[in-house]
Order: C-alpha cells, then structure tokens, then sequence
C-alpha cells in the first residue's frame, strides 16, 4: 500500500500546485456569476466591439486581488470570439511612463501585429502620427484596438502626454478603440489632469476581496481532485474526504480568519494553500491540519521574536539590563553602564548566573550581529569601543513576548522586566 | 479596406437633410417600413435576427443604421401629417410629443433590440458630433463675427477662448471653420487656409511655426538659413506680389502647452497677428480664463490684446436641452424625462461638463440593458413587457457609480488590522498634527488593539500593511533609512473613515 501511494501522492502535489499558479484557473470560479467584475468587464468591452464606439474603464483594487489576471480572462475570451477584430496593446507605467518609450512601445507592437516593418530610429512625431493613422485605419476596417495600461498612476506623472492623446484619439468618430487602465490607487483618475480627466469615461471597477461562500467555494475548487483515471479510485475518494473534514473545522476556521485579518486578497491565500500543500505527508498522500497551521505560522513570522527566543542566557540578562535602563529614562546608555545595571542585579539578586567582561562584550557583538540591539547614530561625536550609546531595536512587548516563548529563561529574568 | 466616401460626413449630411425636412431616400424608406412591420409585428424575439439591417455584414452597408435611424423621422413626419391634424408648429419639440403620443403606433423602444439600443447609444456617444451645436449660439456667433469682420477687411487679429474642459471649444470651432468656409465661397473671397494644430501634439514648443509653415505653399521649405518663425515674421512684413492673398486661419488648441518660462513662443505666436502685412487669424483655446493676461502683457501695450471668448460651465437647462436635441432624431423614447432632468441637475451642480452628462446617460442605458437582458434569461418567449424606458432609479444608480468615490467600499472591505490602522490614523491626525512617524502609530494602534483584546500584528507585518495602504492611496509613506522613522500621513478625509466604518460598532466608539 505504502509504495503504491506515494507516485499518486507527487502527482496531487504536481497538480495542485499547477493549479494554484495559474491565475486563469484559479479565478474561474469568482467570475462566474453574472455579477462579477469579469461579466461586468466582459460586458462593457464586447459591447464596445460590437457596437464599434469608445470606452475608457479602470481597475482598481489593492495588489493581488486579481485586475491583471481578470483582464487576462477576459482578453481571451474577446480574441476567441472575435478573432480578426480585436488586437490587444499592453503597456506598464513602470517601463513606460517617459512619452517616447511609450510611444515607441505602441508603435512596436502594433507593426508586429499588422506584420509591418518597425524602425526604431523612428522619432516621438513620427510615432504618434503612425498611431494617429493606424487608428484611423483600424477604425475605417472596424477593427478595435485595446491599450491595457497596467500601473496606471505612474502614467499620470508628468505632463500627461500620452493618456491626452490617446483618449483624445478616442473623441472622434473615426478611432475604436478600448482604453482599461489597472492600477491599484483608489484615487487614480484624481491624478489625472483635468482636460484628461474630462476625457476620460469615468467607469470605475472595483476589485473588492471575495465574501466567505465564495472563498469557501474557491478553496474547494482548488483542492478536489478529479476523479479521472490517472489517480487510483480510493485514492481520490479519500482525499476529497479529509480536505471536506478540514475545511469544515472550527479550527481551520479559525486560521483563515486569522489570515484575513491581516491580508484578505486572494494572493495571499493562494499563498497560504500553496505552503500548506507543499507541507503535505507524502506517505499518507493526504493533507492535514497541521500542514496549515504550520503554513499560517510561516506566513506570519516575526523575526524580532525568533531572534529573542534563540538568545543565550547571557543575552538575555543584557537585554533586560537595557530594557531596564530605558525604563529608567536613561535614553543613551553605553556598555559600561549596562555592565553596571548587570553587577547591580547580580548583587541585589545573587543570580548565578555572573559572567566576565570578555564574555559579556562577545554577547555584545552576538546581538549586534543579529540586529536585536544596534549603536546609535551621533554625529560630531567620536566615541569608540565601550563608550558608544547603543539602543534597543526591539520594542518591551516583543522582548517580554520573547522571553516567555523562550526554552529556559529563568523566572528572575521576568520577574525584573516587569518592574 | 474599401474606400468609403467620407464617413464622419455622411450621417451628418442626413442630419441636416431630415432638419430641413428633404424628403428623399427611397431606398431607406424602403428598409425603414419593411423594418417597421416587423417591429409591430407581436414576436419581438425575431427582430434582431431577421431584419435585413442586421444580416450585412461588408463595411459599407454597415454606415446604414445610421441612415435608417437618423431618415425614420421622416417616414415618422408624413405618418403623423396622415394621421393627425399635423399642426407642426416647430417639428423638434411637437416631434417629441407626437412621438409619445403615437408610441403605441410607432415602433416601440425595446431595450432588448440591439440596434435600437445600438443608435441610441451612438446618439449619446461623446464622438458623435451634431450638427447644430445649441446652447452656444451666442459664443459661436460672436466668432465667426469676428473672423469674418477679419476676412473682409482683409485684417489680421486674435481671439483667446477659454472654458472648462467638456463645454464645446473644440466642437464650435470646427463649425466656425466650416461656416468661415461657407460664408467665403458665398461672398467670393478667397477661401482661407486652415492649420488647426493641438499643441499637445508638439515635441518642441517652436514646432508650431514650422506647423503654420508647412501648409503654406507659397513658402519654400528647404531654407535652412532661418527658422521657421524669422520666415514667417519676414513672409508678413512684406507687402505681398499677389493682390488676392489668402487669409490664413491659425486654431490652436490647448494652447497653455505653449507657455514656456520665458514665454517666447506664446508671445511671438501673438506677436504675429500684429506684424503689418499679417494675414493670419489666430484663434487660441485654453482652459485658464486669464491666460491673456498673465502671459500676454506685451501684446496690451501694443494694443492688440485677443479677444476673449469665454465659454461658460453647462448650466442645468443647457445641459437637458443638449441631450433631448440628441436623443429627438430617435423615433423612440428610451429615457424618462425626470431620469434626463436629474442627470442634467447633478452633473451641472458638479462641473457643467458635457461629456460627463453623455457618459451618465450611457452608464444609465447600460444598466437598463443588463436589467432587460437579465429579464430574457428568466422569460424567454414571453411577450414585451410594458416600455422599460430608463427610469429615475436607473439614473440615480449610474450617478452614483460615476460620482462615488470607491474609497468607501474600499475602506470597508479592507482586513480587520488595515481597518484599525486607518482608525488609529484617523486619530492620531485629528488635531493639528499632519505626519508622524510609523513607531507613534504603532503605538496608537497598540493602544487600540489591547483595548479590545485583539492580538497586534508584529512591527514587520504592521510595516507591511502601512505599504498595502500607501500603495491604495489611503496612507502616505516617506522614504527613509530606518524603517521606523518614515513618515506617515492620511490621504483619505476623516469624513469619509467616519462614513465607512460607523457601522461597525467597535470603530465607532474607537473614533469617538
């Protein structure tokens, strides 16, 4: 049994992982009701075709919340169904945004499109009379031509040359064309100028993340398997099975809206399923709850903390020695008066845990090089060695958070960081 | 790609031709009624397929939805002559009414028929330009007084128009140029030469008078001794051989592309008008209204200051009259007259921009269409329903997808932690403070989140969601080299946090 799994085991992983970096695949599922910004993007832009006029729209929402892979649905549905009608410009705002490169990019892509020679000697007049022109031609041969302008806030620096005579184009009757920009600043159309802004159709989609049913649902298309051939009967059966228990877990419950609460795009849940499939048993071939948990905890780290519960005992007693002073209202504080802090509480303590100055200064450099504490920067002041002020980068909460997840820290220790 | 004669010309021509009342076009009559009959026929579910309209497929019979929708009113006319007393006092508006009046005889608006839907939207599309210009009679009169005071005279002069973007710059002085021509041929003079240039359209600013100079012929252009602007100023300071010169009509467009810092181009430009055997006419469009006179100083001590020309702001009546006259030439009413009038009110509260009454109404239309279509899936042999014009909540949906800011909804959706770290910020900026660092709205946010037992995200992940935000333009960051000491400000108005997250209760008392 064990040898027959694991082969079944690495395909599901294969699989699902492909799925999960395909966006087309993954976001299938959200747009298929008729509510959804992919009908709705779907619509304005085939009846744009159709009907042969202009239409400018913006995509907007936060990073990773699909506008681009959206888009990219949609332009392939729109070159299937209209094959010789559609040609497709793309444009960044971070390669593009100087006028004579995005000029020069237009010009470039539509040669290759319409299988012309292009001359990159060419120059920004002679560029944009030929866009001027091929939009003339295009619309005469009720061809339309979509600019997808991706970053589009980027291209509203400067003097606006390019969204100006594009959507300038748009305003006589002899262009079609579809101008969609993508861009993730909600306030994008306010940077434009105001001869642009008038220009511009003002029609606004916003890319809201999904609601519950619908991450449920997207969570089980993702990781049902098919039950093809390919995979062994009970196999896929059982699979099926354990994901419907997880997913139905209170606990699992509880580490999605975890999740959620600090980033709800559907990137970050494609990254999450992602860590936890690659966490997945290979000789059970099945997922478990640990797998994401452990992938929640790998999302979320905090390398301050980590950085606490790996110190020394040592380092543990100079940190708090520091935490100390600071509570003191001693705002610069050197070596030498934490060694001071450090013999006073050995001496009022009788800790025995008391090590030497060489020592200690190496535990110095310990936590310098792991950036948990770092020398002040002053200027006109050279002081070195001992002298020098230092600070704490961690804050008290994350120092006192450190210590109680740490193996052995002794009790004395807290008792002294809190008073 | 066949030649088509003049496409931007021909639905125009026929505008004007059914204004005028010409009847002609047979063969459009021919297809109008064939259309009709169908249309009244009980089974709308055929129309879209079987009309011979829709069945063409070449480039060239596809100019006749134009035709067909702009010459029915003429059939419509003569329809209403025969059946009523036809008293056509003025045929726009009693159009409008008898229209109404004979909808149930006249082809009725069906919002699923795709080419009835398909002309009204081109009726309402920005590029589609009337042929009369209403609303700005008195502007468009005041030019061509003025050009052609210039062409008479033989004299040269300046005229500066200014205006809000979407209140008709452009669209009356291509009519100016069309009537000048006109009225030229009418009176015998010569026909003057046109150079309409956008100035956006410029590399260099001195491009433009390599512009002017290259429509005119009597200038050899291989000189390369002098630039473009020496020859010019030398071609108008000599008398001219011919005795009949040509008056040359100079409109440049967005002009305040010109202004340079030392405003050379601007004023040479002007400076041309005053030279004393100048025959140019240069008509100017910019936004600014004082442009004249912050940049043109010199030109009022020659005494040749340009004319101003001020297009106002669409006013609510202007803006209701311009969408009624686009949508009359339709033998059918697909709009509600309050839906027309609250758009008209809205937009001309906001800005008085034409082109975003236009957008409206296509947004509106929009909506219905979606609403009609969605009613398809559910009945789909059932019988017409009664009219489904555009109505008032139509309206009211497509202003408030226009107007509304997405900042709300987004506000709203946002991650529990983004929502308090847009609380936190909301009130730390209260007072008279406008940035802080990110370590004090940690703090704030620290503060907020122990008052109400939520586990705080860690400086790294806090750090990165301040990003998330900055990246949506609700927070600005500043650079700096240590993480902790970057700056931060809200870029979102208090109001508007207030507004997104009041009903939550926990913000509520939190931004109390």
């Amino acid at each position: 049994m064990g040898k027959e799994i694991i082969p079944a085991a690495e395909k599901s992983l294969n699989l699902i992982r492909g799925r999960l970096c395909d966006p087309s695949y993954v976001f299938r599922p959200l747009s298929a009701s008729s509510d959804s910004n992919y009908s709705k993007l779907k619509f304005i832009v085939s009846t744009s075709i159709t009907e042969g006029c202009n239409n400018s729209i913006l995509l907007l929402g936060p990073r990773g919340s699909g506008k681009a892979a959206v888009l990219d649905l949609v332009a392939g549905d729109l070159l299937e169904e209209f094959p010789d009608s559609v040609s497709l410009i793309r444009l960044n705002g971070l390669l593009h945004s100087d006028d004579n490169c995005a000029f020069k990019e237009i010009a470039r892509q539509l040669c290759m499109e319409h299988h012309l020679l292009f001359s990159k000697m060419a120059s920004l007049d002679e560029n944009s009379q030929f866009i001027v022109a091929m939009l003339r031609e295009c619309g005469l041969a009720h061809k339309t031509i979509i600019f997808v302008l991706d970053e589009f806030d980027m291209f509203a620096q400067g003097k606006q040359r390019l969204l100006y005579s594009l959507l300038d184009a748009m305003q006589s009757v002899t262009s079609q064309a579809v101008v969609i920009g993508i861009s993730s600043r909600l306030d994008a159309d306010q940077l434009l100028e105001k001869r642009v802004r008038s220009r511009f159709s003002h029609r606004k989609i916003l890319f809201l993340p999904p609601s519950r049913e619908e991450f449920d649902g997207l969570l089980e298309h993702l990781l049902s398997l098919p039950a093809d051939s390919s995979f062994p009967n009970g196999y896929v059966s059982r699979f099926n099975e354990k994901i419907k228990n997880i997913t139905s877990d209170t606990r699992f419950k509880d580490i999605l809206r975890t999740l959620f609460n600090a980033n709800s795009t559907v990137n970050s849940l494609l990254k999450f399923i992602f860590r936890a499939v690659s966490l997945m048993n290979l000789e059970s071939g099945l997922l478990s709850l640990e797998n994401f948990k452990a992938a929640l905890s790998s999302m979320q780290r905090q390398p301050k903390l980590e950085a606490v519960r790996d110190c020394s005992i040592l380092e543990l007693y100079l940190l708090v020695c520091m935490r100390r002073l600071e509570v003191k209202e001693q705002s610069a504080y050197n070596i030498i008066s934490v060694m001071k802090e450090y013999k006073t509480i050995h001496d009022s303590f009788q800790t025995s845990d008391y090590y030497a100055q060489n020592v200690c200064l190496r535990a110095f450099e310990h936590l310098r090089e792991r950036q948990v504490i770092c020398y002040t920067e002053n200027r006109g002041q050279s002081q070195t060695g001992e002298y020098r002020p230092m600070k704490l980068l961690i804050s008290a909460s994350e120092l006192h958070q450190g210590m109680r997840s740490h193996a052995c820290c002794p009790a004395i220790l807290l008792k002294l960081l809190d008073h | 790609m066949p030649a088509i004669a003049g496409p931007s010309s021909s639905p125009q021509k026929h505008v004007v031709g059914s204004r005028l009342e010409v009847t002609g076009g047979l063969r459009s009559a021919e297809v109008n009624t064939c259309r009709k009959r169908k249309l009244r026929s009980d089974s709308a579910a055929e129309v879209s397929s079987s009309t011979p309209v829709n069945s063409i497929s070449t480039p060239m019979k596809w100019k006749s939805p134009r035709r067909c929708a702009v010459s029915i009113p003429k059939t419509a006319d003569e329809e209403i002559k025969e059946d009523s007393n036809g008293n056509l006092a003025s045929p726009v508006i009693s159009a409008v009414k008898n229209l109404s009046v004979c909808l149930d005889v006249e082809s009725k608006w069906n919002p699923r028929d795709e080419e009835q839907m398909k002309a009204v939207k081109e009726a309402l599309h920005v590029s589609k330009a009337p042929s009369t210009v209403v609303c700005r009679e008195d502007e468009q009169r005041r030019v061509s007084e003025f050009v052609k005071s210039c062409m008479e005279q033989n004299k040269a002069g300046s005229l500066y128009i200014c205006g809000c973007p979407g209140t008709g710059k452009s669209l009356s002085m291509e009519k100016v140029r069309q009537q000048a021509d006109d009225w030229a041929k009418q009176a015998g003079l010569p026909c003057s030469e046109t150079v309409s240039v956008n100035c956006t359209s410029l590399t260099k600013t001195t491009d433009i008078f390599s512009k002017i100079l290259g429509k005119n012929e009597s200038g050899s252009k291989a000189n390369g001794s002098s630039s473009p602007l020496q020859q010019l100023q030398s071609l108008f300071s000599q008398k001219q051989q011919q005795s009949s010169s040509k008056m040359m009509l100079i409109i440049a467009d967005e002009m305040d592309y010109l202004i340079t810092r030392d405003r050379g181009v601007l004023h040479e430009l002007f400076m041309l008008t005053t030279l004393p055997f100048s025959r140019c006419i240069l008509i100017g469009v910019a936004n600014a209204i004082d442009l004249a006179d912050r940049f043109l100083p010199k030109l009022k001590s020659l005494n040749c200051k340009p004319l101003v020309v001020t297009f106002r702001a669409y006013s609510k009546e202007q803006i209701l009259r311009i969408l009624q006259e686009r949508l009359v030439a339709l033998p059918y009413v697909a709009f509600q007259s309050n839906a027309l009038e609250i758009c008209a009110r809205k937009v001309s509260a906001a800005s008085g921009d034409m082109r975003k009454a236009l957008c409206v109404c296509r947004s509106a239309l929009e909506i219905l269409e979606i609403e009609a279509r969605g009613s398809i899936d559910q009945e789909p042999q059932g019988p017409v329903p009664e009219c489904q014009v555009v109505k008032m909540d139509h309206m009211l949906a497509a202003l408030s997808k226009t107007f509304k800011s997405p900042v709300v909804d987004t506000i709203q959706s946002l991650p529990q932690h983004q929502q308090i770290i847009v609380c936190s910020a909301a009130k730390a900026f209260r007072g008279s403070k406008k940035d802080r660092t990110i370590a004090e709205l940690n703090k704030l946010y620290l503060e907020i989140c122990k008052s109400s037992t939520i586990t705080p995200a860690g400086i790294t992940e806090f750090t990165n969601m301040c990003t998330v935000l900055n990246d949506q333009g609700i927070l600005k960051l500043s650079q700096a080299r240590d993480e902790k000491l970057r700056r931060v400000s809200l870029r979102v108005d208090e109001a508007d946090i207030t507004f997104a997250l009041k009903e939550i209760r926990f913000f509520r008392n939190c931004l109390l």
